[in-house]
C-alpha cells in the first residue's frame, strides 16, 4: 500500500492522468465548497457584501436556538420520509422484481413517468386534491363522509405526503436493483431448508437488500432535508425547513454569510448524520466480508 | 430395513402452460439407493427434481416420500435437501452459519448446531478454520463441500443433487464424484442425482434413469444402460457404439431370424435374451460396442463378421479407435487396446468380427 502511493507520486504521467478529474472536482465541487466557507467570515452591510474576516456569522448561528430547531425539524421531516418510503416502496420493488416480472417493463415506465414529470407541477397538484373544497373533500363527501374530513393541508403532514411522493421512485429504484439481482435459488434453498415465507424473507431476501435499503436511505435522506418546494406549498410556509430558511436568507434577507453558514451547518449534520448511521448498522458486514 | 421406497412418484404430469415437461413418470428409489436421472437438457430432469423438492406442485400424478404423499406439503416441511446447480449459498453468512442454517430453523440450541456443523465439516474434510469465512473466499470445490454439509445436517430421507459438480474443471470435478461416493456410502442417505454426464451417472449411481422430452426411456443398473439399451436413443446417448440395420424375419420364443446384407452369420439368428421386447419383424437394429468388434483373419470363424475398409484412426492414450467403412456405406466405430505396433493401417481392407454374446438387438425408434 504504502509504496504503491510513494511510488505514484514519482510517476510524472500520473498527473497528467489524473487532471481531468482533478479539473473537474475542482471547479465543480472543492471550489464552490471552499467559496462558501470563505463567505461565511464576512459581513453583509446595506445589501453589500464586505470583507470582514471575522467570527460574527458563526456566534450568531451558534447563538439562536431558532436555526437549530429548524434545522432539527429538517433531520425529523427527512428520516421519516425515508422511512415511510422504504416501508412502501419495498413490497412495490418487490412485486416488481418478482410476481409482476412480466409487466416490469410497462410500470417502470410509468414511475419514470410520474418521476420527471416536473416537481412544482406535482405538488401544486396535490394542494387542488386537499384543498378545503378539493377532489378529496368532493369525493369523500360523496360517499357520505362529513365535509372538510381532509383538513390537513398546509400542516407537516401535507409536507410529508408530498416529500413521499415526490422522493418514492428513488426508493423503489434502488430497492428494485437490490432484489432483483438475488438469485432465486437461494430463496428456494432458503425453503428447502425448512424457512417459511417469512422467515426466507427475513434471514435472506431482507439481508441481501440491506445494501439496497441504505443506498436509497441516503439517497432520499440527503434529499429530503434539501427540500423546499414541499413545505412551502403543501406546509404553507408555517413550519419551514432548512432549505427554505437558507432561501430565505440569501434572498430576502440578503444575507449571504449566514445563508453560507446554515449551508454548512446543514451539510455537515447531514453527513454526520449519515455517517453515525453507517456505523450504527455495520454496512461492512452487509458488503459481504468484502 | 423395510422394502417399501423411500421414493415413489406416480404418473406425474407437469404442464407449463401449453408446454409439457412431464408426460407421465413412474419411478420408484430403493432406500439408500444411488440414481441418477440422466437425458439431454430439456428432457425434464431437473422438473422431476423440483416436483420431488417441493419447489413446484405437479399438474396431475402423486409423489410419496417414505410411504407419505408429499401433495400440498411445502418444500420447507418436506424431509428432502437439495443441492442446487449454482450451490446457493447464502452470501451475507459464514460458512458456519450456512451449514447450521437449516438447524437453526428447527430451532435446535446453539451449542448443539456448533457441534453438528462441526461433525459436517469434519465429513465433508474441511478445515475448520473456513468456518468464520464468507462463501466467496472459498474455492469451487471448497464451496461445494459447504454446500454438501449445509444439504446433510438436517439429515434428510432424500439428498437431491441438481448438476452441482457441472460448473467445476474435469480434474476438480473427479475428486468430488469419488467424494460424493464415499459419502453416500457412509451416511446410506438416498441420493438422487441429476445429470446430463452419462460418464458421471455411470460411475457414481446404482441405477440410471435415462429421460427424453419428459419421459423415462429406460431404468436400470448402468451395465443394463450401456449394453442392453432399451431404444436407439439411448444407446446413442450412452458412449459410443454401434448400430446395424437388419431385417427381422420372424420372432418366437427362442430369438429371432434376420437378415442383413453386411453382415455374414452362419446362423441368421439371435437368441431371446439378447433381443429388446420391443423388437418386432421388420426394421431394428444391432448395438454393438466399440470395444467388442476385433479384427479377425480371412478364414477365421466369428458369429457375425464384415467386411469393411478403415477410414479414421485416432490414438485415445490408453486405446485406438478406428473408424472402418462397410461396403454398404455403413460406418464402425472400433475400439482396441492401444499398441506400439498398430494392428491396422488406413485403407486396409480388413475383417471384422464379434461375438453373438455381445450383440443386443433393439427397435429403430427416433435416434
Amino acid at each position: 500500500m504504502e509504496q504503491t502511493a510513494t511510488r505514484s507520486w514519482h510517476d510524472p504521467g500520473l498527473l497528467v492522468k489524473a487532471l481531468p478529474s482533478v479539473l473537474l472536482q475542482t471547479t465543480c465541487f472543492i471550489a464552490p465548497l471552499l467559496m462558501t466557507f470563505i463567505l461565511t467570515f464576512q459581513r453583509t452591510r446595506d445589501f453589500q457584501l464586505r470583507w470582514t474576516w471575522d467570527l460574527a456569522t458563526w456566534t450568531d448561528v451558534f447563538s439562536k436556538p431558532h436555526y437549530w430547531t429548524i434545522l432539527g425539524h429538517t433531520l425529523v421531516m427527512a428520516a421519516a420520509c425515508v422511512a415511510i418510503c422504504m416501508v412502501l416502496a419495498f413490497p412495490i420493488a418487490y412485486g416488481l422484481a418478482t410476481r409482476f416480472k412480466r409487466f416490469e417493463n410497462e410500470i417502470k415506465i410509468l414511475i419514470t413517468f410520474a418521476f420527471i414529470t416536473d416537481a412544482t407541477l406535482k405538488t401544486f397538484g396535490w394542494v387542488l386534491f386537499l384543498d378545503k373544497k378539493g377532489a378529496a373533500n368532493f369525493l369523500l363527501s360523496g360517499l357520505g363522509l362529513p365535509p372538510e374530513s381532509v383538513a390537513f393541508l398546509f400542516t407537516d403532514w401535507a409536507t410529508l405526503l408530498g416529500m413521499v411522493y415526490n422522493l418514492l421512485p428513488f426508493a423503489i429504484f434502488t430497492l428494485y436493483l437490490s432484489i432483483d439481482t438475488i438469485d432465486r435459488s437461494l430463496i428456494l434453498a432458503a425453503y428447502d431448508a425448512g424457512a417459511s415465507k417469512w422467515r426466507a424473507h427475513w434471514e435472506v431476501t431482507l439481508p441481501l437488500c440491506k445494501p439496497g435499503i441504505w443506498a436509497g436511505s441516503v439517497l432520499i435522506f440527503l434529499l429530503g432535508v434539501g427540500v423546499f418546494l414541499e413545505p412551502k406549498v403543501l406546509g404553507g410556509g408555517v413550519s419551514p425547513m432548512s432549505a427554505e430558511l437558507i432561501r430565505q436568507t440569501f434572498e430576502t434577507r440578503v444575507n449571504w454569510p449566514l445563508g453560507a453558514a446554515l449551508t454548512l451547518v446543514l451539510m455537515v449534520v447531514s453527513v454526520f448524520v449519515v455517517l453515525l448511521f453507517s456505523r450504527i448498522l455495520n454496512m461492512k458486514r452487509a458488503g459481504f466480508g468484502t | 430395513m423395510t422394502t417399501a421406497p423411500i421414493l415413489d412418484i406416480q404418473d406425474v404430469h407437469k404442464d407449463y402452460n401449453t408446454y409439457q415437461a412431464l408426460k407421465g413418470v413412474s419411478l420408484k428409489v430403493r432406500r439408500g439407493e444411488f440414481i441418477a436421472l440422466v437425458g439431454p437438457s430439456g428432457c425434464g430432469k431437473t422438473t422431476l427434481l423440483k416436483q420431488i423438492a417441493g419447489f413446484e406442485d405437479a399438474t396431475s400424478g402423486t409423489i410419496s416420500i417414505d410411504g407419505r404423499d408429499m401433495a400440498g406439503v411445502p418444500a420447507a416441511q418436506r424431509p428432502t435437501s437439495m443441492v442446487f446447480q449454482k450451490l446457493a449459498l447464502f452470501p451475507h453468512m459464514t460458512v458456519a452459519e450456512n451449514i447450521g442454517f437449516p438447524l437453526k430453523l428447527r430451532k435446535v440450541p446453539a451449542a448443539q448446531i456448533a457441534q453438528r456443523v462441526n461433525e459436517m465439516i469434519a465429513l465433508m474434510e474441511l478445515k475448520p478454520i473456513y468456518l468464520d469465512r464468507f462463501p466467496r473466499a472459498l474455492s469451487g470445490g471448497e464451496q461445494q463441500r459447504v454446500a454438501l454439509a449445509r444439504s446433510m445436517i438436517s439429515s434428510p430421507k432424500l439428498l437431491l443433487l441438481d448438476e452441482p459438480l457441472s460448473a467445476l474443471d474435469v480434474k476438480l470435478k473427479k475428486v468430488l464424484q469419488s467424494e460424493l461416493k464415499r459419502l453416500h456410502r457412509s451416511v446410506g442417505v438416498t441420493f438422487v442425482h441429476v445429470t446430463h454426464d452419462l460418464e458421471e451417472a455411470m460411475m457414481l449411481a446404482d441405477r440410471i434413469c435415462v429421460m427424453r422430452a419428459g419421459r423415462i426411456l429406460q431404468l436400470g443398473d448402468p451395465t443394463d444402460i450401456y449394453y442392453r439399451p432399451a431404444d436407439a436413443f439411448v444407446a446413442g446417448f450412452i458412449g459410443e457404439t454401434n448400430l446395424l440395420p437388419i431385417d427381422v424375419v420372424s420372432r418366437n420364443a427362442a430369438g429371432i431370424t434376420y437378415r442383413s446384407e453386411g453382415i455374414a452369420d452362419p446362423t441368421g439368428t439371435i437368441p431371446a435374451p439378447l433381443v429388446a421386447d420391443s423388437v418386432s419383424p421388420g426394421q431394428a437394429l444391432m448395438n454393438v460396442r466399440p470395444e467388442l468388434i476385433r479384427r479377425i483373419g480371412t478364414h477365421e470363424n466369428a458369429d457375425c463378421a464384415v467386411n469393411a475398409t478403415v477410414t479414421e484412426i485416432f490414438s485415445k492414450g490408453g486405446t485406438v479407435q478406428y473408424r472402418a467403412r462397410m461396403p454398404e456405406g455403413h460406418d464402425l466405430a472400433i475400439e482396441i487396446q492401444g499398441t506400439s505396433a498398430l494392428p491396422m493401417q488406413v485403407g486396409e481392407n480388413v475383417r471384422l468380427g464379434w461375438a453373438k454374446k455381445d450383440i443386443w438387438v433393439l427397435a429403430p425408434g427416433e435416434a
